[in-house]
């Protein structure tokens, strides 16, 4: 009863409070703002969902053997885009908030969310400068299988400070990066990142602990379908680990899509990527992490036809596959491909379908619990939606900014 | 129908023979544009009686230009542009001759008008011209009265200037999102000389054309990236016959008839408008309100003196009905789309409806610097922002004699 009466006294407080609540409520900036524009909000969602027979039983990160089967929901994501335009054509100021699932065995739900994305981003004409987490500084080409971290250790830069626990530590970083372009075009990317330091090797290192360029070339949206080679590039990493951990890895990658058939109908594409290590002495596998640190040549590639009558698309079907051998390690090579089919229901929502095969050669497959062979197979649905509420923006590679002259909305 | 007798109907009739005599017989289509003024008229010239005949072409607009007529050559371009039409308020525009509106066409009736149209935009174009009787074929209709014009491509209209009044000429494909693009500019055609009867009830000289418009900068630039997506991506498999093969009409949303249509949808076609590919549409709501392509304060005066009479022609492109009004002041509204009222009325704000054009005479009567505007006040914004949009200032050029010393300013929210 008591303490009812101080709920019943806290509410009245709270709400004799609340309009100073609500007004107050956004955290204290350097120059208080006055009631601010309305910016842009985008939202931004993709929910995968898949039913996953897995053969041999799946093996966890930890190295715990799970289940044969799961209701898989890794890698679905939501994010939150808020963006203005700047004093006197100044650019485009914005900051973006997302967060994704990850496969945890920790987790009883067996899948926890991670903020994969808190950037904030300053665009001009001629650069775009962010800082905060996002995708890696490393990433090139996007590979066509049903989650963006399928077939992980073949087609991303890994990260040599994480445990393995969690995939997504490989394809978001928090780093400071400055994009300058010619013409939108051609993109120089300069970035210092700082890898998330998960594994217990690596404490210590959570510094700037990678940095590198990369420069990309990217074909105008209306052309992915018809130019020859619509994206192409190549980059240098040099990542930090310390002497006692291998000492520091240096990384050359590079990648292409290349448009075998030209065709806004019946569209097939190649996709290459190739990343090669050098210059660390790590050589033998103790656990995961080391596999991530280790020298080695990586190649992925896919081949992809996407269906689209009328010009949307319809259904596409494409096989991914990678191998990958290290330099240093004997019998430790791996390969996997990926069948991967997708159905289009309705305007991004897609019926889906997978399958993927692992080999392992000993020395690498004995930090996967000795698993040699691995087979899954996967079904199910994916949405994906991405919404912006009071528009005045528009993309910075737009045509009419990319063949008209830029104009910063 | 009986036509009542005045002095000189004996003329009118040997004018208008063919006319007169055939009434419900079909309509001639004889020159009479040398006819004098109008037996149907009051002593100051304005028509005093109804003439169901006036709404005929005076010439064939199927006819031929014949040797010795005059005629008029423009070549009109669209391109894409960048337009300040506030400072720091920039946006892409498309423009006929890399001006917006597009150059004010200006021919006397009878004359013949040819334009060349080239696109130099990746969207398709056409020129309607809005309120002139001409043949069919030169109406501007895309995939009506004839195929857009692509990309570097050129098209050539031809036709007799008539009748004569305000006019406006516009682009036609897409019309609402290419309007506001900027496709659009007046056509005067003015009367034979001496025939002007505004000119001779109220004498003047200076003569101001005011176009009217909206545009939603948002819906615009959308609208626009999409549209020249579509046309870049066309124009690069244009010439590979094996990948036009595949852009048959459903990439497009082309069909030959109803069946064709309906046969698509039954082919997995789905439709623009099948909520389950668009989700709802997004709605037009225009945020700047323009006076010859610019906003208030951008606008450009109107300059008077004191006992003269200027004539404005308000020309509507857009979207909206504008209520136009003059601070200070009543003013005749003389013609509306291009042909004069049974008689002027007098009036202080004249709504000026979207597709329509409205000539009023204004007196110099009472010395000052005075607004001029849409009454409409959701049109005196600038994004939201007061004043601002469909504004100008009728200004007194002798105000100061008259003892009014007026100071301009420009005040905006800050
Ligand atoms: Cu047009």
């Amino acid at each position: 009863m008591k303490t009812n009466q101080i709920g019943t006294t806290m509410m009245a407080l709270a709400a004799a409070l609340l309009p100073t609540i609500v007004l107050g409520q956004a955290q204290q900036t350097p120059i208080p703002e006055e009631p601010s524009i309305s910016p842009q909000i985008s939202l931004n969602g993709t929910a995968i969902g898949t039913l996953e027979y897995h053969s041999p039983r799946i093996v966890l990160p930890s190295g715990i053997k799970s289940s044969s089967s799961r209701i898989n929901l890794s890698d679905s994501a939501l994010m939150l885009g808020i963006s203005e335009r700047l004093y006197r054509k100044g650019g485009i100021g914005s900051f973006v908030i997302g967060g994704t699932t990850t496969d945890s065995d920790k987790s009883p739900s067996g899948t926890e969310f991670f903020l994969h994305k808190l950037y904030l981003d300053y665009q001009t004409h001629v650069l775009e400068g962010y800082i905060g987490r996002t995708d890696t500084g490393t990433q090139l080409v996007d590979f066509p299988t049903l989650r963006g971290d399928d077939l992980n250790e073949f087609v991303n830069v890994l990260n040599p400070f994480s445990s393995g626990e969690n995939i997504q530590e490989h394809r978001y970083t928090n780093q400071a990066t400055v994009v300058l372009n010619r013409n939108l075009r051609s993109f120089l990317n300069l970035h210092a990142q700082n890898l998330i330091s998960s594994s217990q090797n690596t404490v210590g290192q959570g510094g700037i602990n990678s940095y590198g360029v990369n420069f990309q070339y990217q074909e105008l949206a209306a052309m992915q379908a018809l130019k020859k080679v619509p994206l192409w590039g190549f980059g240098y990493e040099r990542q930090t680990p310390g002497s006692g951990f291998g000492g520091a890895n240096n990384i050359l990658y590079g990648g292409i899509v290349y448009n075998i058939a030209p065709d806004p109908v019946d569209r097939i594409d190649l996709r290459l990527q190739d990343i090669y290590g050098f210059g660390n002495t790590t050589s033998s596998f103790v656990n995961v992490t080391d596999t991530f640190r280790a020298p080695a040549n990586t190649i992925a590639a896919s081949l992809r036809w996407l269906h689209s009558p009328f010009g949307k698309p319809g259904h596409q079907i494409s096989l991914t596959a990678g191998y990958k051998s290290y330099t240093n390690i004997r019998d430790a090579n791996t390969l996997a491909l990926a069948l991967t089919g997708v159905k289009r229901l309705g305007s991004g929502f897609d019926l889906v379908l997978q399958y993927t095969y692992q080999h392992r050669q000993a020395a690498y497959a004995a930090v996967y619990s000795g698993v040699r062979d691995e087979h899954s197979i996967q079904l199910g649905f994916v949405f994906n939606f991405n919404h912006t509420f009071n528009q005045h923006l528009g993309p910075r590679r737009s045509l009419m900014n990319l063949q008209h002259q830029y104009i910063p909305d | 129908m009986e036509v009542t007798k005045q002095n000189g109907r004996r003329k009118f009739l040997s004018k208008l023979a063919s006319i007169a005599g055939t009434m419900g017989a079909g309509m001639a289509l004889g020159d009479r544009s040398s006819a004098g003024p109008k037996e149907n008229t009051s002593p100051t010239g304005w028509p005093s009686q109804l003439v169901i005949n006036e709404t005929a072409p005076k010439w064939n607009p199927r006819d031929m230009p014949k040797p010795g007529e005059k005629i008029h050559e423009f070549n009109i371009e669209v391109t894409i542009e960048k337009i300040e039409i506030l400072p720091l308020e920039e946006h892409h525009f498309y423009t006929f001759n890399k001006s917006m509106p597009g150059p004010e066409i200006r021919v006397k009736e009878g004359d013949w008008v040819k334009v060349n149209l080239t696109n130099k935009t990746h969207d398709f174009h056409t020129i309607h011209w809005h309120g002139i009787y001409v043949p069919c074929e030169m109406d501007g209709v895309p995939l009506g009265t004839q195929y857009p014009v692509g990309y570097n491509q050129t098209f050539t209209y031809l036709w007799r200037a008539q009748p004569a009044g305000t006019h406006f000429y516009h682009c036609h494909n897409m019309t609402n999102m290419h309007i506001q693009a900027g496709l659009y500019g007046a056509l005067i055609i003015e009367p034979y000389d001496g025939e002007d009867i505004v000119q001779k009830t109220f004498p003047y000289e200076r003569d101001y054309t005011l176009v009217l418009s909206e545009v939603d900068t948002e819906f615009l630039r959308e609208q626009m990236n999409e549209m020249l997506m579509m046309g870049e991506m066309m124009d690069a498999m244009n010439g590979s016959k094996k990948l036009m093969a595949k852009m048959d009409g459903h990439m497009m949303g082309w069909f030959a008839n109803k069946e064709a249509f309906l046969k698509a949808i039954k082919d997995g076609w789905v439709p623009p408008y099948h909520q389950s590919r668009t989700g709802p549409a997004m709605r037009v709501e225009p945020n700047f309100f323009l006076i010859n392509g610019r906003p208030y304060p951008m606008t450009e005066h109107m300059h008077i003196k004191q006992g003269e009479n200027i004539r404005v022609r308000l020309i509507n492109a857009g979207i909206l009905v504008h209520n136009m009004h003059l601070h200070g002041h009543d003013f005749w509204h003389v013609c509306t789309d291009g042909s004069p009222l049974a008689t002027p009325v007098r009036m202080n704000t004249v709504p000026v409806f979207a597709g329509s054009t409205v000539d009023i005479m204004i007196q110099g009567t009472n010395p000052g610097g005075w607004h001029f505007h849409d009454h409409s006040d959701i049109s005196l914004m600038n994004n939201g922002k007061s004043p601002g949009g469909m504004m100008t200032m009728l200004m007194y050029e002798d105000a100061e004699e008259a003892g009014f010393k007026f100071k301009e300013i420009i005040a905006l929210d800050s």
